[in-house]
């Protein structure tokens, strides 16, 4: 069921009704709503899947409780690894087990047997990597002293499968989430309108501009021979356009639809795409992950290895970056994407430069500085680069692409075929509202002191009919399938 | 050696590894609190304390920290032991 659906808009409106009016008449019965309804919405996912993301949440709420109670530290560590293994377990389980078996079977090929590797048909559960890492965050953090333990079961299981981020996340902590199911959540008028903007806007990145970028992306990365290096030099751009359109405008309409509930869920995106170094970005872009990762494997690793100096960062680094890739899907060129973002923080770890923040200057009427947008188009076309590995099917697909995108065959037969203008027009539009709110939490979150309430209402109407005249196409989004 | 004076000397280290002489902490300083204190100074930082303290801190008790109160409990204890 995507956001931007007739569907959703009808599971919601009814959602919505239930939760600020009936639910409110007994003690936790917006909690009972939330998990009915975020079962219901993951049921409609993928309702053979419900029983496990049930088993689990059960095990790992019993799992809290035996941390928690555990008196011997080594009886803490025993029962959150017990958690570790079980989640890690059961991710390796459902995402990677068929990506092992090649592995190994082209390992041995490579040594010279005769292998006949069958591969398993394995359901993959949809939004299993975001829901393991909300269940294996709260074990870890109930491990480490930093957490209580949650007594209350359909509190827990709400925060595990709340349905505006169980698809795609962000990938709330339990520290930040669990306290808010604690209280009852009242309407707040101005909370739920600015909800209603950032819903606005995150549909016109999906719709306006992510959707419209979508096919010429696919039709580049399927078969780079038919473009010229041009065609596919601005194509890798094309790439990060759309998957940022896409997965922050998912991450909006999830922020949106919780500030509708009176829920604040965690940030995920800051404006990644004026990043001045790769560091930089990676403060920006799918921020949730990017803590959770460098809370669990970064900071163990670091710590470990810090005697290692430079050395021992760098090889943290890659390997959370690895961890990252894999995270991602099973594919090699997950892998490879992983480590190339690992090796480009070298040049920042020798230079010393890796955790200064770049301020991003201005000049005349706010517009971004020469430097700063020639260090944010760098690291775009860095980025933009790896996206080549991260979207294409196979290794060799993705080198094709470089190959023939270095190739300099020029701009001849057409750029890309039928190249998306209003899709990058849209994107520019995106690109310029999102610097004048680059301070703010959202595209539209300045609206209200900038704009008259009759220009602002003029604006959301204009938005809308853009969203409306560009619906059309059932596109999914992208982070749906990891 | 009291909790106060290894505060104290931990706003030294902090000031110079992280460039900022305007730091100042105190028992509920978190990294939040703290601009320049992200996972990778954190490393830093730790680092900088073992050598000022000349001693090795574990890596179970480093990622328990919750605050600055904490970590300088733990220096305490074991300057104590």
């Amino acid at each position: 069921m995507l956001f931007n659906s007739l569907r959703f808009l009808l599971f919601f409106s009814v959602f919505f009704a239930l939760y600020h009016g009936p639910a409110k008449a007994f003690r936790g019965g917006q909690n009972w709503l939330l998990l009915a309804g975020s079962y219901a919405f993951y049921a409609f996912a993928s309702w053979k899947i419900l029983p496990l993301l049930i088993l689990f949440t059960g095990i790992f709420y019993a799992l809290g409780i035996a941390i928690e109670r555990a008196t011997e530290p080594s009886r803490k560590s025993l029962w959150t690894g017990v958690g570790v293994v079980l989640g890690l377990g059961g991710l390796l389980y459902f995402k990677y087990t068929n990506f092992f078996i090649e592995v190994f079977a082209d390992l041995l090929s490579g040594l010279g047997f005769r292998v006949h590797a069958p591969t398993l048909s394995i359901l993959m559960p949809v939004g299993i990597s975001f829901w393991t890492f909300r269940l294996l965050s709260y074990v870890i953090e109930i491990g480490r002293g930093r957490q209580r333990a949650s007594y209350d079961k359909v509190e827990f299981a709400s925060y595990v499968a709340f349905f505006p981020c169980i698809l795609s996340g962000p990938i709330d902590r339990p520290s930040q989430f669990l306290p808010q199911l604690e209280k009852q959540r009242d309407f707040d008028e101005a909370l739920a309108v600015d909800g209603l903007r950032q819903i606005l806007w995150g549909l016109f990145k999906k719709v306006v501009v992510a959707d419209q970028l979508a096919e010429a992306g696919q039709k580049l990365i399927a078969d780079p021979s038919h473009y010229s290096s041009g065609g596919l030099f601005v194509g890798m751009f094309i790439f990060l356009l759309q998957m940022y359109a896409d997965f922050s405008g998912y991450t909006d309409m999830a922020t949106g639809v919780s500030k509708l509930l009176g829920l604040r869920i965690a940030k995920n995106f800051n404006y990644p795409l004026f990043a001045q170094n790769i560091a930089d970005y990676w403060r920006r872009w799918h921020m949730s992950l990017t803590s959770w990762l460098t809370d669990y494997v970064f900071l163990p690793l670091n710590i470990k290895w810090r005697d290692n100096e430079n050395v021992g960062m760098a090889a943290a680094i890659i390997v959370t970056f690895l961890a990252s890739g894999l995270w991602h899907g099973a594919n090699e060129t997950f892998v490879l994407w992983g480590l190339y973002h690992g090796l480009l923080y070298v040049p920042l770890i020798v230079a010393g430069t890796m955790s200064k923040k770049p301020k991003l200057t201005t000049v005349q009427f706010g517009l971004p500085a020469p430097s700063v947008v020639g260090r944010a188009m760098l690291t775009m076309a860095l980025v933009s680069f790896g996206l080549i590995m991260f979207n294409a099917p196979t290794v060799t697909g993705a080198v094709a692409y470089m190959i023939r995108m270095f190739s300099l065959t020029g701009w001849e037969h057409g750029v890309i075929g039928q190249p998306p203008t209003w899709g990058l027009l849209w994107a520019s539009v995106m690109l310029a509202t999102e610097w004048f709110a680059r301070e703010r939490e959202h595209g539209l979150a300045g609206l209200v002191s900038l704009a008259s309430s009759r220009r602002r209402m003029a604006l959301y109407v204009a938005l809308t009919l853009c969203v409306v005249v560009a619906s059309g196409q059932d596109v999914g989004f992208v982070y749906f399938q990891f | 050696m009291s909790k106060s004076e290894i505060l104290s000397q931990m706003q030294g280290i902090f000031r110079d590894v992280l460039d900022n002489d305007a730091i100042v902490l105190a028992d509920h300083t978190t990294a939040s609190d703290i601009e320049e204190w992200d996972s990778l100074t954190h490393i830093q930082l730790i680092v900088a304390i073992e050598r000022h303290f000349k001693f090795k801190l574990d890596s179970r008790e480093i990622l328990s920290w919750k605050n600055v109160g904490e970590m300088a409990d733990a220096i305490l204890k074991r300057l104590g032991s």
